[in-house]
């Protein structure tokens, strides 16, 4: 039923709405077994004329499992809870499957720099091949990110892929994901950042094969022209005028 | 009693409160513009001076066809796009906050009435007499001789501009991260103009002419 609302594009997505689901479940029914408890008992032990009202200390062991009798439940079924999230997170973020690609993701009062390695598969080349605010994979292959914050707390949110990541400055952060379904999907930055935090949203493309290597080849021409101004001054933007 | 009118209070309170809220009209023109710019404020001042620690520029009193212009440009990725442009990157979000119809129009009106001020120079290097051959030979086409810009030509006034920002926006255009695009033509036409300009030196050099002209 999520995947109705919010496609699930990844690899990891389904095992993370499994989890949202075990937990909805387990929660949900004892949160409806309560509340009918609590009103039911409301009802049943009202005011009534001619009796009154007695005093229970709960001593008793009947009274008493109305207390033990959850309780122990409850405690099995966080077992239960502990045991799927533990797994999850295991396979998610404790486990680093080989990578095909690596890419690095630079986060920013507000934007987000995405550096793919280009043909050489290197990072910080000159082929490299920088975009802001698009992110361009290619379906089925493993990608490991690393993802920088520049200045403040940001989280890298990509809901379909079901992957959010805090970055704080001065800390270089792995992940993984593998994209399942090709479309155009949603990033956005899941820590309040600043002034314009919410509109620091940036769009992800997966793509077959094809489809990237048509890109990589497009934006391989872009970066080559935009080369020709790559020999401007160097002191730049940040020109102190105090050591002018 | 009691109890029972205080909870009609609290009631009548919020249904008004409700109502109120409904039946207020969205303010429009130069209102609504100002109440736009209470957005602007934290980067580009109470006033609209800029502020150097932010690199923010004076957007206060620049006509209001080249702020329309230029927050364009950064909501359509044709100005602060580039991976490396720190400034650009601060300014574009801000300008996708501008979605109603409108609402570009009306903040631009807006900080278009607002007294503008001329930057006093920051920066002591830069040779005027060499700034002033370059200025009078290529600048003054388009931004005119007292530096006022042209509406006619699209290009903007820059003498009463803050001298680090304008040597950040040549340095902009140089490395292409400004006018690059085909789509841009004014500002591609100005990209060729910071491409004569040789180095930093040459930038400077004009930019501190462009502060002794009279204002
Ligand atoms: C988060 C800080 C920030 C906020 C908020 C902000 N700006 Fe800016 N603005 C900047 C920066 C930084 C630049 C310089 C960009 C550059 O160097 O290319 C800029 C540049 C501009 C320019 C270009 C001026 C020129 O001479 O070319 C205009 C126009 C502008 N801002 C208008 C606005 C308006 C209108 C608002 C409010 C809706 C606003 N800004 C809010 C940071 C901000
Ligand atoms: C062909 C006309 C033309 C000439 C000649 C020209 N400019 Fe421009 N200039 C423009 C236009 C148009 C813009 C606005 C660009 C845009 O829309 O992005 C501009 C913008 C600028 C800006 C950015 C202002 C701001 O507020 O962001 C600076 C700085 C500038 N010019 C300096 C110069 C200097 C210095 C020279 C001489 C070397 C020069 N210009 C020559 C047309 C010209
Ligand atoms: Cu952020």
């Amino acid at each position: 039923m999520l995947e109705h609302y919010l496609p699930r594009a990844s690899s990891f997505a389904g095992d993370i709405d499994q989890l949202v689901w075990i937990i909805a479940w387990i929660v949900g029914v004892w949160f409806v077994v309560v509340e009918v408890m609590f009103f039911w008992l409301m009802f049943r032990f009202r005011k009534k004329p001619g009796v009154p009202a007695r005093y229970i200390t709960g001593k008793e062991k009947h009274l008493k499992n109305w207390i033990n009798i959850p309780h122990n439940i409850i405690l099995v079924l966080d077992v239960l809870l502990i045991v799927a999230a533990i797994r999850v997170w295991v396979l998610i973020k404790q486990t680093m499957p080989p990578a095909d690609h690596t890419v690095k993701v630079m986060a920013q009062q507000w934007a987000w720099t995405f550096t793919d390695p280009g043909p050489d598969g290197k990072i910080d080349t000159p082929d490299d091949v920088r975009t802001t605010d698009e992110m361009h994979v290619e379906v089925n292959k493993t990608y490991h990110f690393v993802l920088e914050s520049m200045d403040v707390a940001h989280s890298f949110f990509i809901p379909a892929f079901r992957l959010k990541q805090d970055a704080d400055p001065g800390r270089a952060y792995t992940g993984w994901f593998k994209p399942t379904k090709t479309g155009t999907f949603d990033i956005s930055c899941a820590e309040i950042c600043g002034i314009a935090h919410g509109v620091m949203g940036a769009k992800l493309v997966v793509e077959t094969t094809q489809e990237h290597t048509a890109w990589m080849q497009a934006h391989a021409a872009d970066a080559a022209t935009a080369d020709a101004g790559a020999s401007a001054p160097t002191d730049s933007t940040t020109a102190q005028p105090a050591s002018q | 009693m009691l109890q029972r009118a205080y909870a009609g209070l609290i009631a009548a309170a919020v249904i008004s409160a409700f109502l109120a809220s409904c039946s207020a009209t969205p303010k429009t023109g130069i209102a609504h513009g100002e109440e736009l710019f209470q957005n602007c404020k934290p980067c580009h001042g109470e006033a609209g001076h800029g502020n150097l620690e932010l690199r923010t520029p004076a957007i206060a009193g620049l006509p209001d066809w080249y702020i329309i212009e230029q927050v364009t440009k950064f909501k359509g990725d044709l100005r602060g796009a580039n991976p490396d442009d720190m400034e650009g990157h601060r300014m574009r979000p801000l300008a996708r906050t501008l979605y109603h119809p409108g609402d570009i129009e009306n903040v631009a009106a807006y900080v278009s009435k607002m007294p503008s001020q001329w930057m006093p120079p920051t920066f002591t290097k830069g040779d005027t007499a060499a700034g002033s051959v370059t200025f009078n030979g290529v600048c003054i086409t388009c931004h005119m001789a007292d530096g006022k810009g042209n509406k006619d030509l699209h290009s903007p006034p820059i003498a009463q501009q803050s001298d680090w920002y304008l040597v950040a926006q040549l340095n902009k255009f140089h490395r292409g991260w400004r006018g690059y695009s085909p789509e841009d033509v004014y500002g591609g036409q100005m990209r060729a103009m910071a491409l004569t300009l040789a180095d930093s030196t040459a930038m400077h050099n004009v930019i501190a002419y462009v502060k002794t002209l009279p204002h």
